[in-house]
């Protein structure tokens, strides 16, 4: 098939980038049980950095690839004019590619429709109240369902029900509340939407979807363990404002992009365990995981600059993309 | 993405919702779902207001119809027994609300945040009992180490 010059440039940025993201996705896939083995031994917030970074490993590698490789040795070594034509596996494979973009985007839009939604409904059906010793404002919603959480992307608002705002002591509503408040300050919606944008290895399949449920597990380890910050008492109420949030019935459905205490109740068991008992992570963290990745990050960056800068890997990469192509 | 496509089908031709009860409708099913397996006379005696005979034979047989009943005829009359618990009915009424409430475009889905708010089901209470003794427990160790 002859496709004009703009248009297989398309086509090639969405084949490299699905072929890429296959295989580092595959290659993660391989490793993520270990991977999930080793965060073990981490606490829980550098080891949720660790998973997340691991999620969007195949998609940021192939993004970079596509932006700072692909487009550049293409705009800058094939001959705007020629009309050349293209393989149906180079096409097939830009399909699939642009095909894994667009359930990405379309999920992710999904969501933020959802959450826009729900919160605007909140915010009708709710109540602005401020309560002592609390520096921003609740959304008190008039029910009895077991409902606290961290709702919204930008602003994100701390929505609670009549119903626990009424059986919590104070003691365990504000361990409760600065649970949500560490989802605040990690700014876990946004990193849920950032999973969400991030496409599937191939389209409809998520396979690295356990590294996505343990990163969910363990940013409400981290939320437990930033709320309680050592304090044994606080644990304590933490654990028991759960237990009373758990008596009250299943958490209301939450749209994704949102933060509840009982995110997950399989998991409830455990965390009552880690607050009543608090273990410190078996191996001190030599150096912070954000540091780690900072480090790979210049050096990725450095390489490829490197790389743009010598004609001949541009050239390289265009042979490989003709071949692609072809 | 499949799941979103999934609520968007099923929003448009879900047969399997849980039908709406009216005020006798949900009246007679308490009935049933405290008193269990009962004949119409049985549930005539059990209302707290007067009713017809027919009224509520015709109004079981509306219930049974809608597939919330279950019933036999033993003797001359139905024995009618509940088919869903009264917990399971619940849940799925919740279930359908809370569908309704993230796919339906109108402006009144307002008016179903409390119903969604309140789909709620029951945790595992023995569970929960034993948890609450470990919280009580440690609860006794931290006072013990705070007293001198």
């Amino acid at each position: 098939m002859i496709l004009p010059y703009l248009l297989r440039l398309s086509c090639l940025c969405f084949a490299s980038f699905f072929v890429l993201n296959l295989a580092a996705g595959l290659l993660v896939r391989f490793f993520s049980k270990s991977a999930i083995r080793y965060t073990e031994s981490k606490s829980p917030r550098s080891a949720a950095r660790y998973l997340l970074a691991l999620r969007l490993l195949p998609f940021a590698l192939a993004a970079l690839f596509v932006v700072a490789l692909c487009v550049p040795s293409y705009l800058w070594l094939e001959p705007a004019a020629a009309s050349e034509r293209v393989g149906f596996l180079s096409i097939f494979l830009g399909i699939l590619g642009a095909a894994t973009w667009l359930i990405s985007i379309a999920r992710a839009i999904h969501s933020l429709v959802a959450s826009w939604r729900h919160n605007r409904l909140c915010r009708l059906a709710g109540v602005d109240t401020h309560i002592t010793g609390e520096s921003s404002s609740l959304l008190v919603v008039e029910s009895q369902a077991p409902l606290l959480a961290m709702s919204g992307l930008l602003r994100p608002r701390l929505l609670i029900s009549r119903g626990v705002l009424q059986t919590l002591s104070s003691e365990e509503l504000s361990a409760a509340l600065l649970h949500e408040h560490a989802h605040r300050t990690s700014r876990d919606n946004a990193k849920r939407l950032l999973l969400l944008l991030a496409p599937d290895i191939f389209p409809f399949l998520r396979p690295l979807r356990a590294l996505e449920h343990s990163w969910s597990k363990l940013a409400e380890w981290a939320a437990d363990d930033e709320a309680t910050s050592g304090d044994s008492n606080r644990a304590v109420s933490l654990a028991a404002a759960l237990i009373q949030v758990a008596r009250m019935g299943s958490a209301p459905r939450m749209p994704y992009l949102s933060t509840s205490l009982l995110a997950c109740d399989r998991d409830l068991s455990t965390r009552i365990d880690r607050l009543l008992h608090p273990v410190s992570p078996a191996r001190p963290v030599a150096k912070p995981v954000q540091h780690r990745l900072l480090t790979a990050g210049f050096l990725l960056a450095g390489s490829l600059t490197a790389l743009l800068l010598t004609p001949s890997a541009l050239s390289s990469v265009h042979q490989l993309l003709e071949l692609l192509l072809h | 993405m499949i799941r979103f496509l999934k609520n968007r089908f099923s929003a448009g031709g879900n047969t399997s919702q849980s039908p709406t009860l009216g005020t006798l409708e949900f009246e007679l099913m308490e009935i049933l779902w405290s008193g269990g397996e009962s004949t119409v006379r049985d549930v005539v005696q059990k209302l707290t207001r007067p009713l017809a005979y027919t009224t509520v034979m015709t109004t079981l047989d509306r219930l049974f119809k809608k597939g919330l009943l279950n019933r036999h005829k033993p003797d001359r009359a139905f024995v009618y027994s509940p088919q869903l618990s009264r917990q399971e009915w619940e849940r799925h009424r919740a279930g359908d609300l809370v569908a309704g409430f993230l796919s339906g475009p109108h402006p009144s889905r307002e008016l179903l945040l409390s119903c969604f708010l309140d789909a709620v089901g029951e945790h595992d209470a023995s569970l929960l009992d034993e948890l609450e003794k470990k919280v009580r427990t440690r609860r006794k160790e931290l006072s013990r180490k705070v007293q001198p």
